[in-house]
């Protein structure tokens, strides 16, 4: 059975490394994400009431909801939970690849992990498709027509505009640099559906992606991708940022080698779970909106 | 001597581990939530009816964007939609319809209604929320989400719904 959505929110750790570096990223989007960890906490944040009653009716609103599985709050859960313990298994993998290249008596190492730089764009590519198939699991699909959708879509603040932040930076600058939208586009064409099967991300959650076969699914990770594409363009180039500059500030809260971009890169996805983290934010969030809205 | 040493630290390392095994079993400190949570996962228990009406039927009662305000639809469930009123970027209020069908403590508060809007029966609910009641079982609701939405902002989009044809869908 899955925690209950109160101790997971209540659990949410308050200062660690993934916390600081979210911080980090606050220069990317000023003042949008505050770290909002206890469910009580967060009740009474996102609908400003303090009466006691009424807090106690959207709580256990809140928690019928997400018990109810039929609803997809849990199936959510997953997915962020899901692509950042992959991402672990990853991180460390990439890490023991990147010490193979420069350290001779590891080299061996080399030949049994992935390249870095596929196996990081497979990994940006999935959390696109994971916060897509998450926000439809969380939100449905909003409005009457495509341009609603998007319009949701495109509503992103606080604790999901941190996600899609930080993937952006860590997962894209930081380890693929600052080419990375047209090099995972130009990656994601070469591939082949063999080159997916063989990754732990893509096995665990395959049965959530469109597309039939692993052919279909590819096809759709990779127009999924394309329609991010501009989004995620604009997001770089209206505030300038650089690999350079995301290491720079993470180095203020956090200590890495911020002339080793791959290393640090690395380690963030072996030592931090910000899709989860952010990704128990958004789902509080959500369904408290829509407790208080039901009561 | 030796027996003995092996006997103490075999002893102290049983006693170390039967601590930390209790205070690791310890229970959880109860929360105001447990109850919620104990019958929402009881076998059968269901947050939303099967009989329950889609929330794609009630987008098209909301009222649309206007008056510097801008209408983003944010949620649609089964039994729920929802849509936020942003005004130069910033969140404003949240508008939402649902089906007291899976809520019936919601359609109960009516009862004690003394006011109405567009003749239908209206509660005031917390600090921040405005709710009529549409044919006995749609609820219809304005929260606010900015110090400068006031109770009177919401009672005036609250009109804006298309209520008349809400109160038709059955």
């Amino acid at each position: 059975m899955s925690q209950s959505i109160f101790k997971l929110v209540d659990e949410l750790p308050k200062d660690n490394l993934t916390v600081k570096s979210l911080q980090a990223l606050d220069f990317v989007i000023p003042c949008e994400w505050k770290n909002l960890v206890g469910f009580e906490n967060t009740i009474r944040t996102v609908t400003g009431e303090t009466d006691e009653d009424m807090i106690q009716q959207i709580g256990d609103r809140a928690v019928y909801l997400f018990n109810d599985k039929s609803q997809g709050y849990q199936t959510a859960l997953w997915l962020y939970q899901t692509i950042d313990s992959a991402g672990s298994a990853l991180g460390t993998a990439a890490l023991a690849n990147k010490i193979g290249e420069n350290v001779g008596f590891l080299s061996f190492l080399e030949n049994i992990t992935p390249k870095a730089d596929k196996a990081q764009s497979i990994d940006l590519s999935l959390k696109v498709i994971v916060e897509l198939l998450a926000f439809c699991q969380i939100n449905g699909l909003p409005g009457d027509s495509i341009g609603d959708f998007l319009g949701a879509l495109g509503d992103y603040g606080g604790e999901s505009l941190m996600r899609m932040a930080a993937l952006v930076c860590f997962d894209g600058l930081l380890p693929l640099g600052p080419d990375f939208i047209l090099s995972v586009g130009d990656r994601l064409g070469q591939m082949q559906p063999s080159d997916l099967k063989e990754n732990q991300a893509f096995n665990k959650i395959s049965d959530f992606i469109p597309g039939g076969n692993p052919a279909g699914k590819l096809s759709f990770i990779g127009e999924s991708f394309g329609s991010v594409s501009s989004w995620m363009g604009n997001f770089v180039g209206d505030r300038g940022l650089t690999p350079q500059l995301v290491a720079h500030n993470l180095s203020k809260y956090v200590e890495i080698a911020d002339d080793k971009l791959d290393y640090v890169a690395a380690f963030l996805d072996m030592s931090t779970n910000y899709y989860e983290h952010t990704g128990i934010q958004t789902l509080a969030h959500r369904l408290i909106e829509r407790a208080v809205a039901e009561i | 001597m030796v027996k003995s040493l092996r006997k103490l630290v075999t002893v102290g390392l049983l006693s170390l581990l039967l601590f930390v095994g209790i205070t690791a079993c310890s229970p959880q400190p109860p929360s105001r939530f447990d109850q919620a949570q104990q019958e929402s996962t009881q076998k059968g228990a269901k947050a939303v009816a099967k009989k329950s009406e889609q929330g794609s039927s009630f987008n098209k009662f909301f009222p649309k964007s206007g008056n510097g305000y801008d209408r983003v639809y944010t949620q649609e469930k089964k039994g729920f939609a929802e849509a936020k009123l942003k005004k130069d970027g910033k969140d404003m209020a949240m508008m939402a319809i649902s089906d007291t069908i899976n809520t019936p403590s919601a359609a109960a508060k009516f009862e004690k209604s003394t006011t109405k809007i567009e003749g239908f029966p209206a509660v005031q609910q917390g600090a921040t929320a405005t709710a009529l009641l549409v044919g006995d079982r749609f609820q219809v609701k304005v929260l606010s989400r900015s110090p400068d939405f006031t109770e009177n902002d919401r009672a005036t989009w609250l009109a804006k719904f298309d209520l008349k044809g809400l109160a038709k869908l059955k």
